[in-house]
């Protein structure tokens, strides 16, 4: 039997089109099979915890007890009465403020170990080695160098006749923020190092052969070519300092637990404490909520620092 | 006629029977036992499990421990998932906001049907665990402050022994002062320096623990002194700022004058402190006789399925498994009986030790900064962190009592 007339061609065109769909269904399938986990564990372990979160914000509720609706309560007293709240976004802040410092000193030392200076490769390794240490062991070293009576910090001040007394840095108010800054700028400098040399070691040599030959000096070449090249690598490295900044639990926790009084105590400490130290886990998702809202807008001002375009596709 | 289906469905109901059916039969009761830094004394726990399960077929303990900063998170998840253990170690006044929240068993039924198990204790430690009138847990091993000095410091000036008055303590503090020395050091955690306020009158709260009581014009001398005294190095800084390494530590180094501590700190001290012996090391109560019990209590979990079996565990360590636990561990019980004996044996065998633990059963009816709260933990640190800008040069005593007072009386309204 003959088929019809245009019959075939549209039949061809039919079957093609039903073969383009099916494959795009085995596709998408596909695609959602190897997303599937990852979306799971995203959802059970990012989306619900959240969510919960916030609904645990606005009730009051402890293990044992029925949940009760609370309103804006927690955040009234978040706001208006707890004086620790403050205190420690205070801390937070002023630790997120010491990572353009960290990144800056960072920067100074990937110059260094970028050039010609002899033994670069041992410095780079040098730096770099605090990173990978377990933060709990960078927390009893430092506590330990910062010790009053048997530190090698004090040890040397007072040997060299900078100070008569030894320095309680991790007991007193005014020593313990910058002494817990100084070890944590110290762990994560080698980070911040290796990422910065990555990005210098990416930049052109052209440009800077270009701008020898037009007569640019080392500081403009710096300033027009190193650091506008160098703006995803350093915007990485702030990105890693606001989020450091927001995870120090550990180093805070094993210097100093957030003491004297509240002097180094910072949102995330502070969050433990009120649920596990004091039973309080409806303020203390209470806290949690502002520490997010507060990593999100740092996160935004970072982005728009960074262009407005940070971490997107690049586009084709 | 029985269809294929009817079948299939008889078979494999008699087929989960049979191998449910022994399973059942076999399950044995468990219970689990969770303690608090004791992992040191495994073979001890280990052959009270084994005694316990000897005379009682079928029976299983699980033993868990956990650090003492671990145990609070570790007890609230288990709590939250329902799987809470059956017998809970706990310390100081965490046990009361257990039983606050509704966690613990009111052990008081129990107590009453069984008469001869709670006088085995020393009623002052027992009643430590009442919590609005019921008991939560019973004496695992008690502690409270006491006063250790450094003899030769006291010597060195002139001084003939330990400070029987608040005034006399920081007069004592002030003479052994100089360069690296200071006179006085105290554990601050869990209200342990309460017994300096105790000694002048002050309570923290009212009778009805409804109302903050402390911000009295005594209070602010009281305060002010201690701020002062501090300033100028008669005070050690590290009695405001430490938890227990530290303040330990420092003594230890041997120069300091006094140390203000409960009774575990003596083996940290001896550890570290190569001048430490009987003829160095002086044992006193502190002044007025006050202390501030820190005490380990064990208490059942209301979510127990064996509520008895775990009663029984407790019965059973704190009674058969009490004398070894103060033999090995150097410590005193709350068991008379076992400390009673306990002590005799030490008086020959370490007459230090025996001097510091009997300290511990004497002045049981002055035990302060034990108020039965179920939010003690909150009311602390409405408190210490004011006291602390005192003590540490950033306010005033006056302005910080007061806001101190402020914040505590808000807690209280909070509950």
């Amino acid at each position: 039997m003959m088929p019809a007339a245009g019959g075939a061609p549209g039949g061809s065109a039919e079957r093609h089109n039903g073969w383009w769909q099916r494959k795009r269904t085995r596709e998408l399938a596909l695609v959602a099979c190897f997303l599937l986990p990852s979306l799971v564990v995203f959802f059970l372990y990012r989306v619900l915890p959240l969510g919960w979160n916030l609904l645990l914000s606005v009730q009051y509720w402890s293990p044992l007890k029925p949940a009760r609706w609370a309103g804006l309560d927690h955040y009234e007293e978040m706001l208006l009465y707890d004086d620790v709240f403050w205190q420690s976004l205070t801390n937070t802040l002023i630790f997120i403020g010491a990572a353009p410092f960290a990144i800056a000193l960072a920067l100074g030392i990937a110059l260094l170990v970028n050039s010609d200076l002899k033994g670069a490769a041992v410095y780079r390794s040098i730096v770099f080695l605090s990173y990978p240490l377990m933060t709990v062991a960078v927390g009893i070293i430092w506590r330990w160098m910062y010790d009053e009576r048997g530190g090698i910090i004090n040890f040397a001040l007072r040997e060299s006749g900078l100070v008569a007394k030894p320095i309680p840095f991790l007991q007193s108010f005014e020593w313990a923020l910058p002494s817990v800054i100084v070890a944590e700028v110290w762990q994560v400098l080698g980070f911040y190092m290796i990422i910065i040399l990555t990005g210098l070691q990416s930049i052109p040599q052209h440009l800077y052969e270009a701008a020898s030959i037009d007569g640019a000096p080392r500081w403009a070449q710096f300033w027009r070519i190193t650091l506008p090249m160098l703006k995803p690598s350093l915007f990485l490295c702030a990105v890693v300092g606001i989020l450091n900044s927001f995870t120090s639990f550990d180093l805070v926790y094993i210097m100093t637990n957030g003491g004297p009084g509240h002097a180094t105590e910072l949102l995330i400490t502070y969050i433990y404490k009120s649920g596990f130290g004091q039973t309080k886990f409806d303020y203390a998702a209470a806290l949690t909520v502002a520490q997010f809202i507060l990593l999100l807008a740092l996160t935004y001002l970072a982005n728009r620092a960074a262009g407005g375009n940070a971490g997107s596709l690049e586009r084709r | 006629m029985i269809s294929r289906r009817t079948l299939l469905k008889s078979g494999a109901g008699a087929v989960a029977a049979t191998l449910a059916a022994p399973a059942i039969a076999q399950a044995p009761k468990k219970i689990s036992f969770l303690t608090w830094n004791i992992i040191d004394q495994e073979p001890m726990i280990r052959g009270w499990i084994a005694r316990f399960a000897k005379d009682r077929p079928g029976v299983e303990v699980e033993w868990l421990d956990k650090k003492g900063p671990e145990i609070p998170v570790f007890y609230q998840t288990q709590l939250v998932a329902g799987t809470p253990p059956d017998i809970i170690n706990t310390q100081g006044a965490l046990g009361l906001e257990y039983a606050a929240q509704g966690a613990l068993l009111d052990l008081t039924p129990r107590l009453k049907a069984d008469a001869a198990v709670g006088s085995r204790f020393n009623a002052d430690y027992l009643s430590n665990w009442a919590y609005e009138g019921n008991n939560y847990l019973l004496p695992f091993y008690i502690t409270k402050t006491l006063l250790f000095y450094n003899k030769p410091m006291f010597q060195k000036a002139g001084l003939s022994g330990p400070p029987q008055s608040f005034d006399a303590l920081i007069d004592a503090a002030q003479k052994m002062a100089s360069g690296d020395a200071s006179g006085f050091l105290t554990l601050n955690f869990d209200w342990l320096y309460w017994p300096l306020y105790a000694t002048n009158g002050i309570d923290l709260l009212s009778k009805d623990l409804t109302k903050p009581t402390f911000n009295t014009p005594k209070a602010i001398e009281v305060t002010d002194r201690l701020a002062k005294a501090t300033e100028a190095g008669a005070i050690n800084k590290i009695s405001w700022t430490g938890r227990w390494v530290e303040p330990n530590g420092a003594f230890a180094a041997g120069n300091v004058g006094m140390l203000h501590a409960h009774s575990p700190a003596y083996f940290f001290v001896k550890g570290q402190g190569k001048w430490v012996t009987p003829e160095t090391l002086g044992v006193a109560h502190a002044p007025g006789g006050f202390a501030t019990p820190n005490s380990h209590g064990l208490g059942i979990s209301k979510a127990s399925k064996n509520p008895d079996l775990a009663w029984d565990f407790l019965k059973f360590v704190t009674n058969e498994g009490a004398q070894e636990l103060g033999v090995n561990r150097k410590l005193v019980t709350g068991n008379i009986a076992v400390d009673t004996k306990n002590l005799a044996d030490l008086e020959k065998s370490d007459p230090l030790v025996y001097s510091i633990l009997k300290t511990q059963l004497e002045h049981t009816d002055k035990m302060v900064g034990n108020w039965r709260l179920g939010n003690d933990s909150k009311i602390k640190e409405a408190f210490w962190p004011e006291l602390q800008n005192v003590l540490l040069g950033r306010k005033d005593a006056k302005t910080a009592l007061a806001d101190a007072e402020r914040k505590v009386a808000r807690e209280l309204k909070r509950g």
